[in-house]
């Protein structure tokens, strides 16, 4: 007689494993922190969102990094007790469809879906130019840094750093401790270095515009206009992005009852220090002038060490390329595995074509959504790339205003999940009921102020196309898409539309229990 | 007995499956698909944290080893295992000693264009460090049916010993028949004093063996070629057949290294091999634990 059934994997695991799969207890306080900070990247949020903040805000750039933090902090408390009640890799996609049902939980999806997408194509764009630059400074050759401005040559590097990380995401192969550690300490390492040497340069008047520090940096209502004031928030809601992985992290740290909570504030801690240091020494060094190695100055938006590093670094600005290069690279191939995973978890609820759901038996990634995402970079970066004189900016701002969409819609999806237990204590009505709705109120406010404040085609960079601005034709583009995507898929695959798949639920605790549609 | 298949859910784990179950259907063995899941890093700094996306992968990894234990025919036991850890050839050689299995059975890669056999980097690695036999099953293996002839890879060295006592066991279960296989590579000198010299060998090494033993005595078969691979080419291969060799003197004890020779081997070879290691020394060789499916205890 034959027996024949498949062990459950708790069973014959090697190890202590945890749901997710992670080894158990085996991440410390400062393991969580570099975490934290190797998906936050610092050295690539702040050589691509520096320059546009300025734009926006002038001087009042600390302000803004500080005041846009809470919104942040704000949701990522909601997002934390999401993720302990329903741990999905559809995330904001199986959130919202849960609270709100199959269309605002599918746009919530494409939302995370299109804020990845963009960031990879932004990631592979900084990291070709601090490719081009690292072979002018390794070469001494300085026509080399100027090839990423050949646009073809820039292109087809993007494209081969595109596909270089979707085939090694493809392949399942992933960062190592010992390589976060190194990435991470470096970045520290090299920011710090530059903050010192700008404030030196300062200090000996060679700096190429000494302003002097006023309190009125501090001071978020000094900024001229609410549209400035919205812009500039929605800018620094990412570069706070991936702080919150600090506060999701459970069962994979040594002591989950005061890791996560110790680890995301060091990191927020860490981070701001960082942001507040290099900010202040960028301001005092070159000052927001519109000419030469100002902030202020549109050439220098895009990607601000590029143009800053040499001046302010000298010999050694070749450290900062290589703190650039490694970190943007590191980046991008680990959030190929993002939108490949939100693609995956919505094949798995048949709100994508089953394809999307599809794992490589050799390699257990998931194969097509991979796929889908470096060609969906692939082309956003080309349309992007080809259609705007500036283009690495409009796809910050316009970055900025996806991720406050599907942070917002994230945030509105917990309070109104959790709505039957918002009053009974005080800490549900905190965690899940206040926080989360001003956090989410605030970001859709960003959302659609931005998007009205982004039509005028003087905005960002000031590129437009048909007397529109580029930013309102990026991002409401990549959501109209979206739209038109849903109601292909309804027609199509009408099952998940008809809310079949993934049940609404409220916050009943016998609805908690149930995390996954039966297949 | 129990076999355990490093099992993936493509040509490269079917041929697996389909040898595991040719080699247990002659001796009454249970087979174990492990099928190995890597084992996310915290530290791999993937963002947003997607905590369900391991139940997506485990459902998955069940419903592919349902399809593994469909092709498992009824005669024949088998058990199917989810395991975690970064490398899949680690993974494997703890379950092997998890689940006191006496036999790994994986398949070639199936990226090799010409060659039935090249070996991947996850067989390569387990060559290097298994305890225990590893079976490998040559692209594109269909057959299910019992072993039908067991050849024996006898080289110039001494130290056969283990592997021909291994052998012998294997034979002794059904009858199947047994014959030493002797490679020669020659230069046209001396050819027919080379041929008598490995010819003797082989059966002193046979007689060591089997002595005091009832034993059928083995054809003994010495191929000849220009090369290895021609000398592999020129042999009569049956298709139930299975070649066994040692492994490498450089192995270190008790782990499997595939020296030069067996590399070569293994490229031109149309059948399934079994490398065993060095000092390899199956516990109860004698015919009656081939028998008694004492790992079994509480599954029938």
């Amino acid at each position: 007689m034959s027996i024949k059934r498949v062990a459950p994997p708790a069973t014959s695991s090697t190890g202590g494993l945890s749901d997710k799969g992670l080894k158990a207890g085996s991440v410390g306080l400062i393991g969580a922190v570099v975490i934290g900070v190797s998906c936050i990247a610092p050295a690539y949020t702040l050589t691509a969102a520096l320059g546009p903040t300025v734009s926006e805000v002038g001087v009042q750039l600390p302000a803004i990094f500080l005041v846009g933090f809470i919104p942040m902090l704000l949701v990522a408390l909601g997002y934390r007790e999401l993720n302990n009640a329903m741990p999905d890799a559809g995330t904001s996609f199986t959130w919202a469809s849960r609270a709100f049902g199959p269309w605002v939980g599918w746009m919530g999806g494409w939302g995370l879906i299109a804020a990845t997408i963009i960031v990879l194509s932004n990631l592979a764009a900084v990291a070709v130019d601090f490719f081009y630059l690292m072979l002018s400074q390794v070469l001494g050759n300085p026509d080399l840094a100027d090839l990423t401005t050949n646009l073809p040559l820039n292109i087809a590097t993007t494209l081969v750093f595109i596909a270089g990380a979707c085939w090694i995401s493809y392949r399942g192969m992933e960062t190592t401790k010992g390589v976060q550690y190194v990435l991470v300490a470096f970045q520290l390492l090299v920011l710090g270095w530059f903050a010192v040497a700008a404030f030196i340069h300062v200090g000996n008047g060679t700096a190429f515009a000494a302003t002097a520090i006023t309190p009125e940096w501090f001071n978020p209502f000094a900024v001229g206009s609410f549209s400035a004031f919205t812009a500039g928030v929605s800018l620094s809601i990412f570069i706070y992005w991936g702080w919150d992985v600090t506060l999701t992290m459970n069962e994979e740290t040594k002591d989950p009852e005061k890791t996560p909570g110790r680890a995301a504030t060091v990191t927020v801690l860490v981070i701001v220090i960082i942001y507040m240091t290099i900010a202040l020494a960028t301001l005092s060094f070159a000052g927001i002038g519109e000419e030469g190695l100002g902030v202020g100055n549109p050439d220098n938006q895009s990607s601000i060490f590029a143009v800053l590093s040499g001046p302010v670094m000298g010999p050694f600005a070749i450290l900062m390329s290589l703190a650039i290069l490694s970190s943007s690279a590191a980046s991008l191939q680990s959030t190929f595995v993002s939108p490949a995973r939100t693609m995956l978890s919505m094949g798995h609820y048949r709100a994508l074509p089953t394809k999307f759901g599809a794992i490589s038996p050799k390699f257990k990634s998931p194969s097509y959504a991979t796929i889908v995402a470096a060609i969906a970079a692939a082309a956003f970066y080309v349309i992007t790339r080809t259609t705007s004189e500036n283009a690495l900016w409009d796809t910050i701002t316009a970055l900025g205003m996806m991720i406050c969409f599907y942070y917002g819609v994230t945030a509105m999806a917990c309070v109104w999940f959790f709505r039957a237990e918002a009053f009974t204590s005080a800490r549900a009505f905190f965690f899940k009921f206040l926080a989360p709705l001003l956090g989410g109120v605030i970001l859709l406010v960003m959302f659609f102020k931005t998007a009205t404040d982004s039509m005028d085609p003087a905005y960002g960079s000031g590129s437009s196309v048909g007397g529109v601005g580029m930013v309102f034709i990026l991002g409401m583009g990549v959501i109209l898409l979206g739209v038109v995507i849903m109601i292909v898929m309804s027609r199509i695959r009408p099952e998940f539309f008809r809310g079949q798949v993934l049940e609404r639920q409220g916050s009943a605790p016998a609805a908690v229990e149930n995390k996954h549609a039966e297949q | 007995m129990r076999y355990v298949v490093g099992y993936s859910a493509n040509a490269r784990g079917y041929d697996a499956v389909n040898l595991a179950v040719a080699l247990a259907r002659g001796h009454n063995a249970s087979i174990d698909l492990v099928l190995v899941l890597p084992e996310g890093s915290p530290f791999s700094g993937i963002y947003p944290p997607q905590a369900g996306y391991d139940e997506i992968l485990d459902q998955q990894a069940a419903e592919w080893l349902d399809e593994g234990l469909a092709m498992i025919p009824d005669d024949v036991q088998a058990r199917a295992h989810i395991r975690r850890g970064d490398s899949e050839a680690s993974v494997l050689i703890d379950a092997v000693a998890d689940l006191g299995a006496d036999l790994l059975v994986i398949g070639a890669t199936s990226s090799g264009l010409f060659r039935r056999f090249t070996v991947g980097s996850v067989a390569g690695s387990l060559l290097h460090s298994a305890a225990v036999p590893v079976a490998l099953a040559p692209q594109g293996y269909h057959r299910t049916d019992p072993i039908t002839r067991y050849s024996c890879g006898i080289g110039t060295r001494p130290g056969a010993q283990n592997l021909l006592t291994f052998a012998v066991a294997l034979s002794a279960v059904k009858e199947t028949p047994l014959r030493l296989v002797s490679l020669l590579t020659l230069d046209g000198e001396n050819e027919e004093d080379a041929v008598n010299a490995a010819t003797v060998r082989a059966a002193d090494a046979m007689a060591a063996t089997v002595s005091g033993v009832h034993a059928p005595i083995p054809e003994i078969v010495v191929a000849r070629g220009r090369t290895i691979e021609e000398s592999v080419d020129r042999l009569d291969w049956e298709d139930g057949e299975v070649l066994l060799i040692g492994s490498s003197r450089l192995a270190q004890n008790r782990s499997i290294f595939l020296g030069s020779t067996a590399n070569r081997i293994l490229r031109s070879l149309p059948v399934p091999m079994i490398v065993v290691p060095r000092d390899y020394v199956p516990e109860g060789t004698s015919q009656t634990s081939a028998n008694d499916p004492s790992g079994e205890a509480g599954q029938s």
